[in-house]
């Protein structure tokens, strides 16, 4: 395989772990609405936490291997679909980062509740439906499929 | 960066579906590792839905996607088009059966059928991997 197969490789590799374990850490968020117990509840945050991590790889491993083959195959920053993938790259990162912090003050109260009585709480029930935190956490997840989205178009290319 | 003067549509049919696939059976995967440990009506059900509402749906779209694209460029032949087709087809069937144990632990609890949940969704999960390797590599 070439240098540029390669760094594709690792491109695509990245990309995988990242919008996958967004997807997964989504489709988790969702299916925990579906639960009142604190205990399952925290059951499904804590398999959230799991992924942060390996979505931080993935994120890092898909924009360190994109900006080698801006590089490599002589691309150029200026091209629309380059910069607003790294913006909306940016985008992401953060919109996770601090939808991420709310949704650990949720984990950590249902947590609690569940080593008290294990009994519902609309406390727990309102934070899990937090619009500010919904927000930012769809809003990370949207922002990396429009970079899905320049990707494979590339307006201008 | 990857491909240049493909259709668009098709192939981000074929990419988006490919990787929500990959989160939808990776969700099922933990859920069952944890039902493993702890025998949970809530884990089973959440797993029973990923694979049902969004597995399922995103193996549709992904396998459209790339039906539509084969048709589009001549179907294509390389070894990394054998093993997409391998891990895309022979996933479907995967994918259904371990949507019926998924179902059966629902049904049923207990620890032992979500040991199978996980080990399978594991393998899925694991040929996922080789095949967009291949994809991604094209692998002659």
């Amino acid at each position: 395989m070439s240098t540029s197969q390669w760094l594709l490789t690792f491109h695509i590799t990245g990309a995988f772990i990242f919008l996958g374990g967004s997807v997964l850490a989504g489709v988790l968020a969702v299916l925990v609405l579906r639960n009142d117990r604190p205990s399952d509840i925290a059951a499904h945050l804590r398999l959230i936490r799991a992924v942060v991590i390996p979505i931080g790889i993935g994120s890092l491993l898909v924009l360190a291997f994109g900006l080698a083959l801006v590089h490599e195959q002589d691309l150029s920053f200026g091209a629309f679909w380059i910069w607003a993938s790294i913006v909306l790259w940016l985008a992401a990162s953060a919109l996770g980062g601090i939808g991420g912090k709310r949704q650990k003050a949720t984990r950590e109260l249902a947590e609690q509740l569940a080593a008290r009585d294990d009994a519902p709480s609309d406390e727990l029930r309102a934070l899990l439906r937090d619009p500010v935190g919904n927000a930012l956490s769809w809003g990370s997840g949207l922002a990396a499929f429009l970079v899905l989205v320049l990707m494979l178009w590339k307006p201008g290319a | 960066m990857l491909a240049y003067s493909r259709p668009f549509l098709p192939l981000f049919l074929h990419v988006a579906g490919a990787m929500v696939l990959f989160g939808a059976v990776g969700a099922a995967a933990l859920l069952a590792w944890a039902g493993a440990r702890r025998d949970s009506p809530a884990l089973a059900r959440s797993a029973l839905l990923a694979l049902l509402v969004a597995a399922i749906p995103a193996w549709v779209v992904f396998r459209a996607g790339a039906a539509w694209i084969s048709s589009r460029e001549g179907d294509p032949k390389g070894t990394w088009i054998d093993i997409g087709s391998v891990v895309g087809d022979g996933g479907l069937i995967l994918l259904l059966v371990v949507t019926g144990l998924a179902y059966r632990w629902k049904r049923r609890g207990g620890v032992r059928t979500p040991r199978w949940v996980a080990g399978l969704t594991s393998i899925y999960l694991a040929a996922l991997a080789v095949a967009w390797l291949a994809m991604a590599g094209k692998w002659s």
